[in-house]
């Protein structure tokens, strides 16, 4: 199938919180406290993504408590959760055209079972299903899967890839035209359509085949957000749609140009691959209103929630006795990742912030304004090639999602940017091609 | 009779004492017979067909089934190609956990039990998607544990065989307490959501595990409170030594696949007895041997739709299916009328191939008799409804049961006319309910609600 290419137009995915994706977006008046395990709110939000036009949803996740120090830890929404597999299967059958992204590691899990949980979800869903492929950062995620420590940053990435070539392998282990059901002959899966995988790798091993039909879009959407040079290989060898956190559209630019680069040296053509920032919009009537929110947010920020949201994303380094007014000292190189920290720490030196001042910039880092303002920033970095599209946080819920899409989109839909654009998958509303693989083709590459 | 009145009588019964009959499906998408996907009824997609699958669970929660179990392998068995090209479950099925939690947000009261292997998983994975599934369903979750079966599978888990029989059962009770520990994560009243302090839960709610085993070392804390049922509904069917040890330790719905009433009785009884011995309350522990059923009308009507049945089974595969309990061997070599041949003790299942020997034994069975008890559905129970109320009765009131897995053979019509015809006869007899008890799949079951394991208090998590 040759992709049309469709007339560029913007995406969004809501990267999906009951309680907002602000550290204290839970304390704000009237937002939503204690439901992050309410499944009723759960629905009524995806239903209102999908009722917006949203591409999807998209669900972060690590599979630990997020977050190292109780002092910080009991004082926000990261230490229960969803998982979020089970989550998206659970709206699959309350939605109808939203894309789902759940977030699994390479790093913790088995291939087979993430081929299967993703078909799975693909089936149920109707091709609407899509994989944000990590390799886990948490230090205390080792540790709930017998490891002292975490993978180092090389050998985490090594094992990502044979666990993508896995995973795909066995999602074309079955060809598309191979299971026919022929209640007459009796005949449910033509043999010559199953290869087997025999994979053997340096890290993982599976034989296959996979025990499902091939996933109705034949592969899953793969979502990635590798930053770092080798992080970004990743992302250039798998990936679709891509997550960056660009503090400015300059460097917004600069990966892209770099992902484009890395693109074409694998054989890809820059032009099927997403790129998706973050974005974290507050949006009010007059920017002054919207401003005093977004302190009035960050004003519910503990000290401690300060203190350990910088520390736990930098490195190894407690920080307990830090001077919340003091400068940022200086720190050692982490395991974690290194794209991240180096991000944090440089908007630290560059603009001479107190560690109180650089946390408050890292969480509260939304873009304010009123609707036209952030419609503004929007349509910049889409037209300027910076963006495909947005990952939104939604500070606080409910209403920073209802104001969003209340307030922004129309003012982008009259623009002519944005639009419903649903398809028949996710693939199609994404403008991504369907990997084919019939009988005939698995003939000819064997 | 209102919804009021029903549920009252149907509690009134249970605080009574009065035992209650339990039904649970166990469910093939493509129908449990192996022929069962060829039927003119039958849509072909079912295996994969959400929307069909959700039409049928619909049906048995209308009827007040307890729960919805899912059976599960992890991998397409060795079988020889011209049986593997014609059946449908092993090649064409969804992932158990990702089905319910689909199914969990579509339904009310049904519980929800997925079949996972302890062979093939991490505890940490395993006991968060559970919890996630029982806040999901509003505490319907259960968790069918297995330690898997043929080689098929530790092949696409990067082993040359799977574990050892009695090795792997003693993973699968250090997974199981290493479950226990993280489902208690969080105490029950952990969460405040102090807004105005900025709290969200009590430091002193929440606990690490620091679980270090022979198999597994597990930090914890468990990242979600705990769920609706503090634990999900732990199943098991262990059928030899070392699986009735487990099922007795652990299990709170025990599957049997006993297909003769003294043989089930005899499995019921000692179950309850190990439970027992090792101070839990027998009550506590609900055997549900194994329904497949056809019934209809008339019993000649049922007779005639089993007779249809049996003609969409081809031989190969009837043949394919003793292979595979026999530990996924080779028969094809032997004479089809001599008998069974002298085959190594199965690491797969050895309480399945030992069935085999023994009625091999006593009955001077050929390997073609075997063949043709698969193509039979042997065990299927087939008649009017009044009939198969009878079997359920007898076995219910004599001990050889607390409850059901009832199996479809082919859906939707085996399972319509179950739901049509034999629950409401059960329901005249008495024997069933016509409301749930309760809204947790605990409630509907009669099993208590774990409390906590935990006393110790840790300073911090990290």
């Amino acid at each position: 199938m040759s992709n049309i290419r469709r007339q560029r137009i913007l995406d969004f995915g809501a990267m999906f919180s009951t309680t907002g994706g602000h550290l204290a977006g839970w304390r704000y008046p009237g937002a939503n406290a204690g439901t992050d395990l309410d499944v009723d709110e759960a629905i009524r939000l995806a239903r209102l993504y999908e009722s917006a036009g949203f591409s999807a949803i998209f669900v972060a996740d690590v599979v630990s408590i997020w977050g190292h120090h109780l002092d910080s830890l009991s004082r926000t929404t990261r230490a229960s959760y969803f998982e979020p597999l089970t989550l998206l299967a659970a709206l699959s059958s309350v939605t109808e055209r939203i894309g789902l992204v759940a977030t699994a590691t390479t790093s913790y899990n088995e291939p087979y079972t993430i081929a299967r949980k993703f078909a799975s979800l693909d089936h149920i869903s109707g091709g609407r299903a899509g994989w944000n492929v990590v390799t886990s950062v948490v230090p205390l995620e080792a540790a709930n899967f017998g490891r002292d420590s975490h993978y180092d940053h090389a050998e985490r990435y090594a094992r990502a890839a044979e666990f993508v070539d896995i995973v795909t392998g066995l999602w074309d282990s079955v060809a598309d035209d191979a299971v026919i059901r022929d209640k007459e002959s009796g005949i449910y899966l033509r043999n010559e359509g199953r290869r087997p995988l025999n994979y053997h790798g340096e890290h993982l091993a599976s034989a296959g085949p996979l025990n499902i039909s091939r996933p109705p879009q034949g592969h899953p959407v793969i979502f990635q957000a590798g930053a770092s040079e080798i992080g970004r290989n990743f992302a250039a060898r798998y990936g679709e749609v891509i997550f960056a956190a660009p503090r400015n559209i300059e460097e917004a630019l600069e990966y892209r140009r770099g992902l484009n680069e890395a693109l074409v040296a694998q054989g890809r053509v820059p032009e099927d691959v997403r790129v998706w920032p973050s974005l974290s919009p507050i949006v009010a009537s007059t920017h002054a209103e919207a401003e005093r929110i977004s302190e009035q947010l960050n004003a519910l920020l503990h000290d401690d929630v300060l203190r350990r949201a910088i520390q736990d994303n930098v490195g190894d380094v407690d920080f307990s006795d830090f001077d919340l007014d003091a400068p940022l000292p200086e720190l050692p190189e982490s395991n974690r990742s290194k794209s991240r920290a180096a991000g944090i720490i440089a908007l630290a030196r560059e603009n001479g912030y107190t560690l109180r001042q650089l946390a408050v910039r890292y969480i509260g880092g939304s873009v304010i304004g009123t609707p036209e303002e952030i419609a503004d920033r929007i349509q910049e970095w889409f037209e300027a090639g910076a963006a495909d599209g947005f990952n939104v946080s939604f500070p606080y819920l409910p209403g920073a999602a209802e104001d969003f899409i209340e307030q922004v989109l129309p003012v982008l839909r009259a623009r002519g940017l944005f639009r419903e654009h649903y398809g028949d998958t996710f693939r199609q509303t994404l403008g991504l091609d369907r990997p084919d693989w019939t009988i005939a083709e698995l003939e000819a590459s064997a | 009779m209102t919804l009021r009145q029903a549920q009252d009588g149907a509690l009134r019964q249970a605080q009574d004492g009065a035992r209650t009959l339990h039904l649970n499906a166990i469910y093939s998408a493509a129908g449990g017979y192996l022929g069962g996907w060829r039927h003119p009824d039958a849509p072909a997609r079912a295996g994969v067909d959400f929307g069909f699958i959700v039409e049928q669970v619909r049906k048995l929660e209308a009827a007040r089934f307890d729960a919805l179990f899912i059976a599960d392998l992890l991998g397409v068995p060795d079988s020889h190609p011209d049986v593997l090209e014609r059946v449908a479950t092993v090649n064409d099925s969804l992932e158990p956990l990702t089905l319910l939690s689909a199914l969990a947000t579509v339904t009310r009261r049904i519980g929800l039990i997925a079949t996972a292997s302890s062979s093939y998983n991490e505890p940490y994975t395993l006991a968060r998607a559970f919890a996630s599934l029982d806040h999901l369903s509003h505490g319907r979750a259960g968790w069918n544990l297995v330690t898997s079966l043929i080689d098929a599978e530790a092949r696409n888990f990067g082993l040359d065989a799977h574990p050892e029989h009695d090795d792997r059962y003693r993973r699968a009770e250090e997974f199981l307490e290493v479950a226990y520990g993280l489902w208690d994560s969080f105490d029950d009243d952990a969460f405040v959501w102090d807004k105005d302090a900025g709290r969200a839960f009590r430091e002193d709610g929440i606990h690490r595990l620091d679980h270090r085993g022979e198999h597994f070392r597990v930090a914890g804390p468990l990242n979600i409170a705990r769920s609706p049922q503090g634990r999900p509904v732990i199943a098991q069917a262990g059928a030899s030594p070392a699986g009735r040890a487990v099922a007795a330790r652990h299990g709170e719905v025990i599957f049997s696949g006993a297909r003769r009433i003294e043989d089930a009785r005899e499995y019921t009884a000692d179950l309850k007895r190990r439970a027992a011995a090792i101070g839990r309350d027998p009550d506590e522990v609900k055997v549900f041997p194994l329904l497949s059923a056809i019934a209809a009308e008339t019993r000649e009507q049922a007779q005639e739709q089993y007779a249809l049945l049996k003609t969409l089974l081809h031989p190969r595969v009837a043949l394919g299916d003793v292979e595979y309990w026999l530990g996924s061997v080779d028969l094809t070599t032997y004479p089809l009328d001599g008998p069974l041949p002298e085959l190594p003790v199965s690491n797969q299942s050895q309480s399945a191939q030992q069935q085999f020997y023994e009625a091999a034994r006593r009955d001077n069975l050929t390997i073609r008799d075997f063949a043709d008890r698969v193509s039979d559905a042997e065990g299927i129970v087939v008649g009017s409804a009044s009939d198969v109320a009878d079997h359920i009765q007898e076995w219910f009131e004599t001990g050889a049961a607390d409850g059901f897995n009832v199996g479809f053979p082919y859906v939707p019509d085996s399972l319509d006319s179950f739901v049509e015809l034999v629950v409401p006869e059960l329901q005249r007899r008495g024997l069933f309910r016509t409301e749930y008890e309760g809204a947790t799949l605990r409630e509907n079951l009669g099993l208590t609600r774990p409390e906590t394991l935990r006393a110790a208090k840790v300073a911090d998590v990290a």
